[in-house]
């Protein structure tokens, strides 16, 4: 049994070796890499290799030089370059794995042999994977090496990439030995896998609209809030002081809603603004539900690989450029003035607040539900 | 041991969706040892057959036994070796990785892969060629190739589908080598071909599968039996002449009656001597069915007796190919069977 895995792990890596694409993408890895490492970062602001980038207002004032490159290799390395273009070029090295596997005259070759379909079938799987973990791997070696001499920061939890990245290419992996099953196809597998990552980009582009659109509108409701108790304890003093200058008790008074309104025109506004909120935020909150929903029955791609930068940033380590201190309330009348880093925080706090459990478990259960469905053909299908 | 059973099948079928009966219950039995031939024609089964063997398609009904073991029991194709038709065996690896992959898959030990990988590609004459990689390959060479990695786990059974596709003259007569040598060291060779004088040279025992059913099974001797017969011409008479000279010639041998049974098969519309034996006089020959010399020599007095001159007597033993043709083809109707399946009920007992 081990020695078939290890064959089945010697084949799998003699394929890879094969495959041009590999290497391809294990060279591009490593100019990514060295771009990191020629990325620089003092008092003065940023480098390229021996060019200063003045246009550029960061510097180790504003963050941290070990914050710094675990962001760009959080953000561009593992964000843009591991979760897009390795990633894509991961799909189109290991689509037709499984294709190729159930071709008439392969197939026979290993079906016969004195191993279980389901076996066969996982250890296949796990073998796709490994064209990721390879990729991830070396550009994780390479990244802890230049945040340790560049950064200065000798950072393990950067190992935490590999998992986390062939966790979220294993989403897409088992949707496209699924379709590389039921279409025999390499290209239909490869494309409609490309048509499902499209459609979870869109969904968690939706959610993250939808979250966004949810906190202004509160944060502006809040705001209206504020400036609606401010105006009406304005305008109950004012009422107060008219009513003693008149030479009126004003012992106990306490003034009606309806004299408050009608003392001050502004308010009238303020309760339109929110009430029209309150009906805006409820509209926001069932749609984000509903897409929540959704999301949770699906694989999480862009929680999952935003799981490094919760582990490896801590936003208190970035210490923001210093903002004039707003108060939305402040003014009464006009649009209420939003406080973007605010606003920013709210948002993050939401996604952070997703749980690690929700994130990784919901996603591998559909993981889980899509390889059972993949056994359950590979095992009762005639070749 | 003789009598024992490598392969022991009964009722296997297979129904594929749209009712299409690729195999409509199928008896097989494989002896031990022997080199069994399984012939027929596009369509009728034999592959499905095999594959349900290896566990490629799961049958629809299935009763009987591989190497002792139900059919599909997994651990037993490890004493199984296995060449499908049509394989394709990956690109990137060298022969000497083909069979050393293989082997593992069947469990074989690393050092017993390694002993064996050389050993094997040089008995199919791809020993120099062990380190280069199948991309460079024709197709004879990958078929020698994949015959190597079906004796990598030094099987009990060995299935062949297909085995000289694609091979030359001098490559037929090698693999044929390999399979009398698979044959002394005693195991069971269980052969898949179109090429029916292949089969005739290294077959022990055959099978004929017509649109998913066993038409004949048995050794060549046994399956030609009551089909030898023995041809007499006759000298200085042409046809229409040496039919009354034969007529005469076996009346005073004397002539029998079927008496309410049917002639032997192929032997529709034949007369009966009075021994027992099916004759009929086909341009201007005699045929007589039987394939004891002895039994013809009175015929053979009676002619001399008569002043005639023999110009030729001839024992006929029909061919694999006669026996496969005569298998394919309807007897009510005299012609060929339709290549394929049966598409639906009606095309047999299901």
């Amino acid at each position: 049994m081990i020695g078939q895995t290890y064959a089945m792990l010697v084949d799998a890596y003699r394929e890879l070796n094969a495959k041009k694409l590999f290497w391809i993408t294990m060279l591009l890895s490593g100019l990514v890499v060295a771009v990191l490492a020629l990325v620089g970062i003092d008092k003065q602001g940023m480098t390229f290799a021996w060019f200063r980038l003045g246009f550029v207002p960061v510097n180790t004032d504003i963050v941290p030089r070990d914050v710094f490159y675990k962001g760009i290799f959080t953000n561009l390395g593992i964000g843009i370059w591991l979760t897009w273009v390795a990633a894509i070029l991961a799909l189109v090295s290991t689509a037709g794995i499984f294709p190729q596997l159930i071709t008439g005259g392969s197939i026979e070759t290993v079906l016969s042999k004195p191993i279980g379909r389901v076996r066969l079938f996982l250890t296949k799987y796990a073998m796709g994977l490994l064209f990721v973990t390879l990729q991830v791997g070396v550009f994780t070696i390479g990244s802890f090496i230049v945040i340790g001499i560049r950064g200065g920061a000798w950072e393990p939890g950067l190992f935490l990439a590999i998992p986390i990245v062939v966790v979220f290419f294993s989403y897409l992996f088992c949707v496209c030995a699924l379709l590389g099953l039921v279409t025999r196809s390499t290209v239909a597998a490869l494309l409609l896998t490309g048509l499902f990552w499209f459609m979870l980009f869109v969904l968690n582009a939706g959610d993250a609209m939808l979250v966004s659109f949810r906190e202004s509108t509160r944060y502006v409701m809040e705001a209206h809030e504020e400036r609606i108790e401010l105006a009406e304890r304005n305008t109950v003093r004012l009422l107060r002081t008219e009513r003693e200058n008149a030479g009126e008790s004003v012992e106990g008074y306490q003034p009606t809603r309806q004299e408050i309104e009608d003392r001050n025109p502004f308010l009238a506004g303020l309760y339109t603004s929110l009430e029209e909120d309150k009906d805006d935020l409820e509209s926001l909150e069932k749609w984000a539900r509903l897409v929540f929903i959704v999301k949770t029955a699906l694989p999480k791609t862009g929680e999952t690989t935003a799981l490094l930068e919760r582990h490896l940033i801590d936003p208190d380590d970035i210490t923001p450029p210093e903002a004039e201190d707003s108060n939305p309330a402040a003014d009464l009348q006009g649009d209420v003035e939003v406080d973007q880093d605010d606003l920013n925080a709210r948002i993050q706090e939401v996604f952070r607040a997703r749980s690690v459990g929700w994130v990784l478990g919901t996603s591998l259960a559909f993981e889980a539900v899509v390889l059972l469905l993949c056994c359950l053909i590979f095992r009762r299908r005639d070749f | 041991m003789p009598g024992e059973m490598a392969i022991d099948l009964t009722h296997v079928a297979k129904t594929y969706k749209g009712k299409v009966h690729a195999l409509r219950g199928i008896d097989m039995r494989i002896h031990k040892g022997e080199v069994f031939g399984l012939l027929g024609p596009n369509g009728a089964g034999k592959s499905t057959l095999v594959k349900i063997l290896m566990t490629v398609i799961r049958p629809t009904r299935c009763e009987g036994t591989m190497l002792g073991h139900s059919v599909g029991h997994k651990p037993t194709l490890g004493r199984v070796g296995y060449l499908p038709e049509h394989h394709r065996f990956p690109d990137y690896l060298t022969g000497e990785q083909v069979v050393d992959y293989y082997g593992a898959m069947c469990n074989v030990p690393r050092r017993d892969r390694r002993a064996k990988t050389g050993e094997l590609l040089e008995l199919v004459g791809m020993g120099e060629w062990a380190k280069k990689k199948l991309g460079g390959y024709s197709k004879g060479m990958r078929q020698r190739v994949g015959i190597a990695q079906a004796l990598v786990n030094d099987p009990e059974l060995v299935l062949l589908d297909e085995p000289t596709d694609g091979v030359d003259p001098v490559g037929r007569r090698d693999i044929r080598a390999i399979l009398a040598r698979m044959k002394d060291e005693g195991r069971t060779v269980f052969l898949n071909s179109h090429l029916l004088s292949e089969l005739e040279m290294v077959c022990d025992r055959v099978a004929i599968l017509v649109q998913g059913l066993v038409r004949a099974q048995g050794t060549i001797d046994e399956l030609t039996v009551n089909k030898r017969r023995y041809e007499i011409e006759l000298a200085g008479h042409d046809a229409a002449a040496a039919g009354p000279h034969f007529t005469r010639v076996l009346s005073s041998v004397g002539l029998g009656e079927w008496k309410g049974q049917d002639p032997p098969a192929g032997w529709a519309g034949a007369k009966r001597l009075a021994s027992g034996h099916a004759f009929r006089i086909e341009s201007g020959t005699l045929h007589v069915q039987t394939a004891e010399a002895g039994e013809i020599q009175h015929i053979i007095d009676a002619i001399r007796r008569e002043s005639l001159d023999i110009r030729s007597i001839r024992p006929f033993r029909p061919s694999l190919e006669d026996l496969f043709m005569e298998a394919v083809t309807d007897p009510t109707t005299g012609k060929t069977l339709l290549p394929g399946a049966a598409s639906n009920a009606k095309g047999g007992r299901p």
